[in-house]
């Protein structure tokens, strides 16, 4: 049953995560708000599909949304180490 | 210039001439509205009733004058022309009159519809920047590092799609110098020559 099942997990997961970089900033000014003070951080991944072929996804986070992301990284390390 | 009409084409504008003028108008109005919505089979079985023809011979009827209107109006052919190039399908001279003021009543509406055809790229619809400044990366901590973010919104056919693009000022002076440039060069004599003769 359970060899079924891990067969079954790698079959889902077809792409392949290649690299992550990131970079943090500030916004200052924007065309909608001059005058801005907004920290965020930016991640780019580097992911691989099944053929091969490398894209990069990038999106942004603001402080909080990184604090949570960063929060479920760590869940996901904690988990890892009891496997 | 003349139009080419195939033998396929007289033949199916033959059925023309074996039904009342009236009725040539009213296919003329189908074809106009086939070019603007496309074909409408109910339309062609309910006429082919009332005429007691075939649906097929009435659609080639509409077919083959869809066709020699928008041939016409597409290469803006000139009345006498017009009029020469019908004259080989041996119609009666009411006809070839009839002919000759539905193609110059209809001529715009067919030309706008056919503009319309035309491949159309994507057009800028809106830009959206953001000034940043990167203060720390992977690679490198305590930067100051200023960057340009653009969000640049483009339509095509009423779909909208965007693209996140990023530049740092030096990039981004030069990208405005060479857009100036290229507005200026509206003014230059050789511009204004070709606009003033094209209106």
């Amino acid at each position: 049953m359970s060899k079924g099942s891990s067969n079954h997990a790698k079959l889902e997961v077809t792409n392949k995560l290649l690299d992550l970089q990131w970079k943090m900033g500030m916004a200052v000014s924007s065309d909608n708000c001059r005058s801005l003070k907004s920290p965020y951080v930016a991640l780019m991944l580097k992911v691989a599909d099944q053929s091969g072929q490398i894209t990069n996804k990038s999106f942004e986070m603001t402080i909080p949304q990184f604090q949570h992301f960063f929060k479920q990284l760590k869940e996901m390390a904690a988990v890892i180490e009891t496997v | 210039m003349l139009l080419e009409l195939s033998e396929e084409h007289r033949e199916h504008l033959g059925f023309l001439p074996k039904v009342d003028h009236a009725v040539v108008a009213e296919f003329c109005r189908i074809a106009v509205e086939f070019l603007r919505k496309g074909a409408n089979p109910k339309v062609y079985e309910g006429a082919a009733r009332v005429l007691n023809v075939s649906s097929n011979t009435v659609q080639h009827g509409v077919e083959g004058l869809t066709y020699l209107l928008t041939e016409s109006s597409k290469l803006m052919i000139s009345e006498l022309d017009f009029q020469d190039s019908v004259l080989v399908l041996g119609f009666s001279e009411d006809l070839n009159k009839l002919l000759l003021q539905l193609y110059l009543d209809n001529r715009k509406e067919i030309r706008t519809i056919l503009s319309e055809l035309a491949p159309v790229l994507p057009s800028y619809h809106n830009l959206e920047w953001r000034l940043d400044v990167q203060l720390a990366s992977r690679c490198l901590r305590q930067q100051i590092k200023p960057a340009m973010t653009i969000k640049l919104h483009l339509s095509r056919d009423g779909e909208h799609s965007s693209q996140v693009l990023q530049t740092d000022p030096p990039t981004l002076l030069h990208l405005i110098q060479q857009l100036e440039q290229a507005l200026g060069e509206m003014k230059t004599n050789h511009c204004r020559r070709i606009v003033r003769n094209i209106k």
